[in-house]
């Protein structure tokens, strides 16, 4: 009992993690029509900032965690006034590949900055954790968890409150229209892309300080992808329902099915594909997702 | 002068006038002459350049000629390289018979994929390839028959003392598939197949008002595209005799798609173009830092890393800067030439 719970609650953290980069997908792909395949290196770049900050400069880590959100932030912004401001109107395939190419750039740069070695973060929840009864939980995974409801509803409060935020999802439903009626679609794209990048560098270092600072964690990028088609691909809330699926589901394949062998095929490492199997599985059965309503096109 | 023609089956022609006619010959005649003039080395690349040459068509036939996007053609590659692996190796089948069947294996497996994944539209079947890769590697890496890690040998191709076995052999065989794989690619760009593909692309809500089934021709592109990938696999896994998972990872899939955004989407002249370009561009790399080694010795260590960052480059710069790829800039070229001295 007290195993499925510690499972369950990692399993959360971890999808919360996904959560945070599946709204960053969203986000970009709601308001600017592109599906950013770089958001996992975004993740990559925001870890590696942060490590430089708080581990190898010595900043407290606070202050190191919000330079590397600003970091994300900029970021964000300077990939769409670089790559996507001409890009308007341009078909999928072009979209799509740029972002395909610019992860690949990304993931060269951090290389030749970092190197290819394994880092890990100081953070002031390193290696702590919480006893509650039998139960053992890592510090750092409750504070994910609090700190990525917190920016839920901060960002539904955005979407649903301010200004900005409706602006955000008129130019979404329709940037024709939205232009018309006066708002500035193209500081609204560029808004989506940085609060995409601030996202992601956030999942980057909780990411970091569950495991370690790596070239590889861009990875997960594409696994959160899973989890914001299971959300349909244009609901936030969808998109946090998703993410904690793929984490809970990840997190009893780690434990239950690791390991496992069938004739003379090893499961190993399970955990890494199951959220692509997921993925997949959903493509086929429902591709809409949980939360996507099915478009009527017309001619 | 410009090129008038009187009837449609002049326009459609493979061989437009006496101009390419004699071009396709001096170049036919180079090839069969290139392996007693290079060394193995150059050999070597020409090769590789016909295999990526081989995958780059099929890619193109998907993306280019029917606007469905694949991000997984290194998942096909591999499948068909551990086909041909575990045929020959295992079975003992001859080359003749894997060959073909690593190209048709690739094909049905893309079939799970593929089928759910083009009843949608544009990138769902970017994601859906994307995951399938990674399976396909985590699978390759987990199963005893492939042998993970290790790698597996591949067999030499022939029977009772005849082997192929030399670059030079090589050579011959890979452009003689890569010849056919061009042929018929451009064929069927001209047939009704074809012309059903570029239909789905331009508008396919249209195309299936017209009387294109959609789901079938979807099907068939993205099984042609994997069949493609298949056989350069199949052909990857006989040349370099063995095979290891970290070969046909995500980065064999951005590599193909670099080829073809360089080379020109759409175009079989671009395919070949691109694959050629970004085969070549790492070898250039390493000759460059070769030469610059005395001066900085840590330059070599950094190629590998910098392999992906630069088709990442070139996918990017391409896209921004001439989305036609290198085929754009002949056309306009051609077209400036023709017209000569007039504007148009």
């Amino acid at each position: 009992m007290e195993k499925i719970i510690e499972i369950l609650f990692n399993g959360l953290s971890m999808g919360m993690i996904y959560a945070l980069m599946a709204m960053g997908f969203v986000l970009i792909f709601k308001s600017t029509g592109v599906l950013n395949f770089a958001q996992g290196e975004l993740s990559m770049v925001g870890a590696f900032i942060c490590y430089s900050f708080a581990t190898l400069m010595h900043v407290p880590y606070i202050y190191a965690f919000f330079i590397a959100l600003i970091g994300g932030i900029i970021m964000g912004a300077i990939v769409y006034q670089v790559f996507f401001r001409t890009m308007m109107g341009e078909p999928l395939f072009s979209t799509i590949m740029i972002t395909v190419g610019l992860a690949s750039i990304l993931t060269c740069l951090a290389g030749l900055i970092w190197g290819h070695d394994v880092y890990s973060l100081n953070s002031p929840f390193t290696d702590k954790v919480i006893h509650l009864g039998k139960i053992t939980f890592a510090q750092g995974s409750l504070y994910t968890i609090i700190v990525s409801v917190l920016l839920f509803v901060i960002i539904l409060l955005f979407f649903n409150r301010s200004l900005l935020g409706i602006s955000m999802r008129g130019s979404a439903e329709d940037s024709d229209t939205a232009q018309l009626m006066g708002i500035n679609v193209k500081k609204i794209h560029m808004i989506a892309w940085a609060l995409g990048g601030l996202m992601a560098a956030v999942a980057g270092m909780f990411l970091a300080d569950q495991s370690f600072v790596r070239l590889s964690m861009s990875y997960m990028g594409i696994k959160a992808m899973a989890a914001a088609i299971l959300g349909g691909m244009e609901s936030i809330t969808g998109a946090i329902v998703g993410g904690i699926i793929i984490g809970v589901v990840e997190g009893l394949a780690a434990n239950y099915m690791s390991g496992m062998e069938f004739g003379n095929f090893h499961m190993g490492d399970i955990k890494d594909v199951a959220a692509f199997v997921i993925m997949i599985i959903v493509l086929m059965i429902r591709p809409h997702g949980i939360f996507g309503k099915e478009k009527v096109e017309r001619v | 002068m410009a090129n008038f023609k009187v009837s449609y089956r002049a326009d459609t022609a493979l061989l437009q006038n006496l101009w390419v006619k004699s071009w396709l010959i001096i170049f036919i005649v180079a090839m069969l002459l290139l392996p007693f003039l290079l060394h193995r080395y150059e050999l070597s690349i020409l090769i590789e350049m016909g295999i990526a040459v081989i995958g780059a068509l099929g890619l193109n036939l998907l993306i280019g000629y029917t606007g469905q996007i694949s991000l997984g053609q290194g998942a096909f590659v591999a499948i068909g390289a551990y086909t041909s692996g575990l045929l020959a190796g295992t079975l003992g089948l001859p080359f003749l018979v894997t060959l073909p069947l690593s190209g048709l294996m690739a094909a049905g497996l893309s079939l799970i994929v593929g089928v759910p994944s083009l009843r949608l539209k544009g990138l769902y079947l970017a994601l859906g390839t994307l995951a399938f890769g990674f399976i396909v590697e985590y699978i390759i890496f987990h199963w005893d028959l492939t042998r993970g890690d290790l790698g597996m040998a591949v067999p030499k191709i022939g029977t009772q003392g005849f082997f192929i076995e030399t670059e030079r052999q090589f050579f011959y065989l890979i452009m003689f598939f890569a010849a056919i794989a061009t042929i018929v690619a451009k064929n069927l760009t001209r047939t009704k197949i074809g012309r059903s593909f570029v239909a789905i692309r331009d508008r396919d809500t249209a195309a299936e008002a017209m009387g294109i089934s959609l789901a079938k021709y979807k099907i068939m592109a993205f099984a042609v595209c994997a069949f493609y990938a298949g056989v350069a696999g199949s052909l990857m896994a006989y040349y370099q005799k063995w095979i290891v998972p970290g070969n046909f990872d995500i980065s064999l899939s951005v590599a193909y798609i670099a080829m073809i955004v360089l080379g020109g989407v759409g175009s079989i002249l671009g395919s070949v173009l691109g694959a050629i370009l970004i085969t070549g561009i790492p070898h250039g790399i390493v000759y460059l830092t070769d030469a610059l080694r005395a001066t900085y010795p840590h330059l070599s260590n950094l190629v590998v890393d910098l392999k992906l960052g630069i088709f990442g480059l070139i996918i990017v710069l391409t896209l921004l800067f001439e989305p036609q790829g290198l085929v754009g800039i002949y056309r306009r070229i051609k077209v400036y030439w023709k017209t000569w001295p007039f504007k148009y």
